[in-house]
């Protein structure tokens, strides 16, 4: 530890005076928090579970450090703001969620805004405490910003749209039905567009779908999260620009030699606050825990090491910026002050403004499937029509317009089925798919790599412009039929560029193997998602923000 | 009443339900053995302030040691008062509610006070001068004038309107400041106190016909907002961190504080003192003789009165401390509060309906 040595006994102190007055609350309060432990243990550590979004994955060495001086661990589970924002208003509700949401102490969000606009919020946070800031910006590459005349200083979200209607320009953005870094850039191009001089109205939004949508072409890269979006667009060089917070993208120039002007458009910025919240599902020890937490979160050397390291901004004046950080001011545009307003500008999102989801789904149907493997399956993907009438979020069910080819496989593909989910008539193509998912039974071997040969090969019939285009494969074992992973390979790489980057995504599910999967999804540009130690419908639920 | 609680719960700063031990933690003296615990409600802005080892120690020096709930002031209206000896809310209102509770007719104790302020960055004070919406008095204070303001919010007017703003980026869109949300907040509820008592013609809403004829003008002041947070602290570290709007709404103290702790402020800050506000009013309702006890200690003892100035606060009855202590900051800081004029505040179910009307979305848009 390399601290001066007074400032480190003062936190010790602090502790100690904080452990003592837990123990005095503990007695007066007849037995509320008697159960584990009890009294005695010195200077003990205390964990606070968290739920955080998942850019602050950056943050893991200082909250190391936070452990080590002020005896608070954080045990963080990583997610999306909004769907972490919906599990928590859930618990306040008291809906299904309610359980899994009382497991937290606490939320870590780029912002509670969101949280904030549902009903039942307002019992579940008892306090917050806004740590760093970072505007959601722009990076553009540097070929792209000469071939565009661009002055990173200079840009407005109305010359982003012209360009990406003109097809000059593309980028990723995460799905900001989950992750708030496409939320606020999605918040931010719709007023800009709207020309609206307040926050967002219905009118706004309806004003803007026009040239909402002819921005969206643009739009080439999708995902969950920014983590994994910022590692997509590094080995996409075909993608001229990603949107996501400032400090990810200085990130990107520090640590991958990325090259972005990081252009805050001048017509407006949604920021990040990151406010550590307490929950009321925290006891009274863990609340005074998160709350000596925050305070170190706030004094000199975190708030430093919160910019220099993770180029966030600080929230104390006598902590300048780090150097990398642009210092220009920029109008900050207001979140949308109703659910309503903000849910109805996700809907028109998922059904209007995107471009349309093609999805293939190769799914295992060998003899190993047989049983609960099989009623599983089927349960997950009935999910996905939308059967569930609790809690499903815009985008975790086939979206309007999004054609869906269902491809079971065994010994080779068992049939090809494609819906096509008409906005004038959804339900009729989500029927069908629900009645060949009940349909389905297992067969006998498993040949995976000839079936995603298969899934690419029906691609090659269509025109992948202009649409979200991903393969999905499902298998619980490893393939034992057909093609090995070195022709795959082979034949991956003789694709064309079109078909070459489309993603797999892969779900191990059972007995498959894992280095099996993980090859297919870095050999596609995909990802693995693990039904084995998750389930299977979060697994299918998870992806669907990368389609 | 669990929901409302939780509401105000989420005023809070910092905080959780057990606040600070405050008791000597050096054994440096033998006799502070023989202290009596005062439990109390305090709101959150407060949490600081009974959470300084100085404040602990003269309040040990004199026998107390109080232990806190940060609460919302708004909660403690209806909070159980079983176990506590004392509930300090920010504003009188509450105050009032609880004494009707009670039947206390006795005065409570108002030790200290704060202003509610605007800080703004330097181009906004120099466009809304311009306007004649501000008068700047140097480089880094000024008054806002609160008349022509409503009427420009009202109006729905822009930043591009004004004068000026076009050398500004930041500068657009329409024009208003940032407050908590009113229905969580004391701060946010006082702006509305304070818009409602100038655009009625200087008079405090006394009901459903007062509430009425400001209505459009406060759901505006509220609506253009957008989402709101739940505690001045949020707008106050966005100003720090250099982002968010230009002008936010929050108390003096917050400011003075950060003056008084030899803290460099940004650079672009100017203090608007709103020239008609509301001041918050922190007062203590005692319950016990222990709680009245402390309550006198807050407002006589001197010691505790210059701890309450460091942070920010201005200590009832006598503006000399406040104006002494702040002598180097006068840059910033308008102590004397020259220009600058105290609206009433309704009482609070009369703000909390004003509060509703103005959070509740227009039919049919």
């Amino acid at each position: 530890m390399s601290r001066p040595e007074h400032r480190t006994r003062t936190l010790a102190a602090t502790a100690l005076l904080t452990l003592t007055a837990l123990l005095t609350a503990a007695c007066t309060q007849g037995g509320a928090g008697g159960d584990d432990g009890g009294g005695g243990n010195g200077g003990a550590e205390i964990t606070v579970r968290i739920l955080a979004g998942s850019e602050l994955e950056d943050t893991a060495a200082l909250l190391e450090r936070a452990a080590e001086e002020t005896g608070v661990r954080a045990e963080i589970t990583w997610t999306g703001t909004l769907d972490a924002s919906r599990l928590l208003a859930s618990g306040g509700e008291g809906g299904a969620d309610a359980e899994a949401a009382g497991n937290y102490d606490a939320a870590w969000l780029a912002t509670n805004d969101y949280l904030r606009l549902h009903p039942g919020s307002a019992d579940v946070i008892v306090s917050e405490t806004p740590v760093a800031t970072s505007p959601v910006a722009l990076g553009v590459r540097r070929e792209a910003m000469d071939r565009l005349g661009w002055d990173a200083g200079q840009v407005t979200w109305e010359q982003v749209h012209r360009a990406a209607a003109d097809g000059e320009l593309t980028f990723g953005m995460t799905d900001p039905v989950r992750s708030n870094s496409g939320y606020s850039a999605l918040i931010s191009v719709a007023s800009a567009l709207s020309g609206a001089q307040s926050a967002l109205t219905a009118e706004n939004i309806d004003d803007a779908a026009g040239r909402l949508e002819e921005f969206f072409t643009g739009q080439r890269l999708t995902s969950g999260s920014s983590g994994w979006l910022a590692e997509a667009f590094t080995g996409r060089t075909d993608v001229d620009a990603l949107i996501n917070y400032e400090s990810v993208l200085l990130s990107l120039n520090r640590d991958h030699d990325a090259g972005l002007s990081v252009v805050l458009p001048t017509d407006g910025v949604v920021s990040a606050r990151y406010p550590l919240t307490t929950l009321a599902s925290a006891s009274p020890e863990a609340r005074d825990a998160l709350r000596t937490l925050a305070e170190w979160l706030r004094e000199e050397e975190a708030q430093r090491a919160l910019t220099e390291d993770t180029l966030r901004r600080p929230v104390i004046p006598e902590v300048t910026p780090a150097e990398a950080i642009p210092d220009e001011a920029r109008r900050e545009l207001p979140y949308p002050g109703s659910l309503e307003i903000a849910d109805g500008l996700l809907e028109a999102f998922d059904s209007q403004l995107r471009r349309p989801s093609r999805t293939v789904y190769v799914l295992d149907v060998s003899g190993s499937m047989e049983g609960e493997r099989l009623a599983g399956l089927k349960a997950a993907l009935r999910r996905l029509t939308g059967t569930e009438t609790d809690g499903t979020a815009p985008g975790e069910t086939f979206r309007e317009r999004e054609e869906v080819t269902l491809m079971p496989f065994s010994t080779s593909v068992v049939f090809t089925e494609t819906h096509t989910v008409d906005p004038a008539d959804p339900d009729a193509a989500l029927a069908g798919i629900r009645e060949t998912i009940d349909g389905l039974y297992t067969l006998a071997d498993t040949n995976v790599y000839g079936s995603l040969m298969d899934a690419y090969d029906l691609l090659g019939e269509e025109s992948l412009e202009g649409t979200f285009t991903s393969i999905v494969l499902m298998t619980d074992g490893e393939s034992n039929y057909g093609p090995t992973a070195g022709d795959f390979t082979e034949f991956h790489n003789e694709l064309p560029a079109a078909r070459r980057t489309v993603p797999v995504f892969t779900v191990l599910f059972g007995d498959a193997a894992p280095e099996e999967l993980e090859g297919i999804a870095a050999q596609t540009g995909g990802e693995v998602f693990d039904a084995v130690n998750g389930s299977l419908d979060d697994a299918f639920r998870e992806i669907r923000g990368y389609q | 009443m669990k929901r409302i609680l939780s509401i105000v719960l989420a005023v809070l700063l910092l905080g959780g339900v057990t606040a600070v031990l405050l008791r000597e933690a050096g054994a440096d003296d033998d006799d502070g053995t023989a202290t009596t615990t005062v439990y109390g409600m305090v709101g959150s802005e407060k949490s600081e302030f009974f959470a300084d080892p100085e404040v602990i120690r003269e309040l040990a020096g004199h026998g107390l040691t109080v232990r806190i709930d940060p609460v919302g002031s708004w909660a403690m209206e209806e909070a159980g008062l079983d176990g506590y000896d004392f509930a300090f809310p920010s504003s009188q209102g509450p105050a009032d509610v609880l004494r009707e509770r009670l039947g206390d007719t006795e005065l409570p104790a108002r030790p200290f006070y704060s202003p509610l302020v605007v800080m703004a960055r330097a181009s906004a004070a120099e466009v809304l001068a311009a306007g004649g919406i501000a008068e700047l008095d140097g480089e880094h204070r000024g008054l806002l004038r609160m008349a022509p303001y409503l009427t420009a919010v009202e109006e729905g007017r822009t930043w591009q309107d004004l004068t000026g703003a076009e050398a500004h980026t930041e500068l657009s869109g329409a024009l208003y400041i940032s407050s908590t949300d009113p229905l969580t907040s004391n701060s946010g509820a006082e702006y509305l106190a304070a818009a409602s008592y100038v655009a009625d013609g200087d008079r405090v809403a006394d009901g459903a016909e007062a509430i009425e004829r400001t209505a459009p003008l406060l759901r505006r002041l509220i609506q253009v907002q957008g989402a709101q947070r739940s505690s001045s602290d949020a707008p106050y570290r966005d100003f720090l961190s250099g982002i968010g709007n230009s002008l936010v709404l929050v108390y003096e103290s917050q400011v003075a504080h950060l003056l008084l702790s030899g803290r460099q402020p940004p650079e672009d800050l100017v203090v608007l003192y709103p020239d008609t506000t509301v001041f918050s009013d922190h007062t203590v309702v005692p319950f016990t003789e222990a709680g009245k006890e402390l309550g006198e200690l807050l407002t006589n003892d001197p010691e505790l009165r210059e701890l309450a100035v460091r942070h920010g606060f201005r200590p009832q009855g006598s503006t000399a401390e406040f104006a002494a202590a702040v002598a180097g900051h006068t840059g910033y800081l308008n102590h004397d509060l020259t220009g600058v004029r105290q609206a009433p505040s309704p009482t609070s179910p009369v703000l909390r309906a004003m509060a509703e009307r103005a959070r509740e979305q227009e039919a049919g848009s």
